[in-house]
């Protein structure tokens, strides 16, 4: 999603217009901006289907009742004197935060998608183009930070054993 | 003798979970390393995905009910781009008639004096752009729907294909063509449209990507069966039903 989307801005930049700066084409999918919608309005399926199986795994098993952040994990980051325990609910924190971020992604990007259709999504982001534009578009540095934070901190609750465990 | 003892027979998953993942995320991230950078392999997911999303685009389209228009303040001219493929042809708005034929039942010709005596309809609303920019423009016209009425399309035509003087072509299907809000436009925030928007007549509409709104037309072709060459951007890739 991220490369294709990557290729798509570059046609008419969020920041700059078509004068604006745009991303070197190797962290770019699809080649030109055609290409780039039809890898973008492909993957979107598979990764907003999984999104949703994701969201009815952890209804079902309500895992969305513990394994989330909670108000002891607040309590935690503010009061806790062990840091474990505040790494875990900032790392709980995280990847709480992360749902809604790509939820907007697709809200988002289904707005401008189909901008006539599902009008009430354009006019939730105060029917301005630009606005809904740098939602969707946020959702690049955010995910990639939370990526690389996400990363970080398990291997500071886990370390190696973890990731290991995880993959290997 | 010596005696080799067997090693004990260990029962194995023919593919584990975890050895699936590790497999799948591999050779999915080497599949998609051969798209980096450049087109190769885009055309091949526009294929399976196209059928679908054009599936999905038709489905939500009503034909008959016009989306949300805006308010004379929410006007942006400023940003209404110009694109064009090629040069900006000069018409003369005297000479130039415009055919629409096919499977109708009257084909016609108008002038530019003949479709300014129809009624006409004007509209607030949104031009996206496939580049990623939109601008809220009026757009003052002939809805198509009401040059049916006059030549009437035989009940096989699905769809609409749209000749310009510039070279530029395009096809939509039917339900968009006579949808209320899908016009042939001589008026643009308020003024006669502007040569470079398109002028005598060009098509504007909400529900479809700017590039399928075609400038300068001089030829509407109600048919049941589209050409090889759908649209001049659509034969380079892009999608054809561009539904908004």
């Amino acid at each position: 999603m991220i490369t294709s989307g990557l290729q798509i801005y570059n046609a008419n930049p969020v920041f700059g217009g078509r004068g604006g700066w745009t991303f070197p084409a190797l962290v770019t999918l699809g080649g030109w901006l055609a290409g780039g919608r039809h890898w973008h309005f492909a993957a979107m399926w598979l990764f907003s289907l999984n999104l949703l199986a994701y969201g009815i795994y952890i209804f079902v098993t309500r895992r969305w009742q513990h394994r989330f952040l909670s108000s002891q994990d607040i309590k935690a980051i503010q009061v806790s004197n062990n840091p474990k325990r505040k790494n875990y609910s900032w790392h709980r924190l995280a990847y709480t935060i992360i749902i809604p971020v790509l939820l907007m992604a697709v809200l988002t990007g289904l707005g401008m998608y189909k901008p006539a259709q599902f009008h009430g999504i354009v006019f939730l982001f105060g029917n301005d183009w630009q606005t809904l534009r740098v939602f969707h578009f946020i959702s690049v540095p955010i995910v990639l930070l939370f990526s690389l934070v996400h990363s970080l901190l398990s291997l500071r609750v886990g370390g190696d054993r973890l990731v290991k465990s995880m993959f290997i | 003798m010596l005696y080799i003892p067997e090693p004990p027979q260990i029962k194995r998953n023919i593919l584990g979970r975890r050895q699936l993942l590790q497999l799948s995320g591999l050779s999915a991230a080497a599949f998609l390393l051969n798209g980096c950078g450049s087109s190769l392999l885009s055309r091949e997911v526009n294929q399976i995905s196209e059928p679908l999303n054009q599936s999905v685009e038709a489905l939500i389209l009503n034909p008959r009910q016009p989306v949300p228009e805006f308010p004379l303040s929410a006007i942006q001219p400023e940003a209404l781009l110009i694109n064009t493929f090629d040069q900006t042809p000069q018409i003369d708005s005297q000479t130039f008639r415009l055919a629409i034929d096919g499977e109708v039942a009257k084909p016609m010709e108008f002038s530019m004096q003949e479709i300014q005596h129809l009624p006409l309809t004007s509209m607030i609303i949104r031009h996206v752009c496939v580049e990623g920019w939109a601008a809220i423009v009026q757009w003052g016209g002939i809805r198509i729907r009401d040059l049916a009425l006059l030549v009437q399309p035989k009940p096989s035509a699905r769809y609409v294909y749209f000749e310009s003087a510039d070279g530029y072509y395009e096809s939509w299907d039917i339900d968009s063509a006579l949808h209320p809000q899908t016009l042939m436009a001589y008026q643009k925030n308020g003024q006669p449209l502007p040569i470079e928007n398109g002028a005598p007549l060009r098509l504007a509409a909400p529900i479809k990507l700017g590039y399928k709104q075609s400038k300068w037309v001089t030829k509407l072709t109600f048919t049941s069966q589209l050409p090889a060459e759908k649209g001049y951007w659509i034969d380079r890739g892009y999608e054809w039903f561009a539904g908004l």
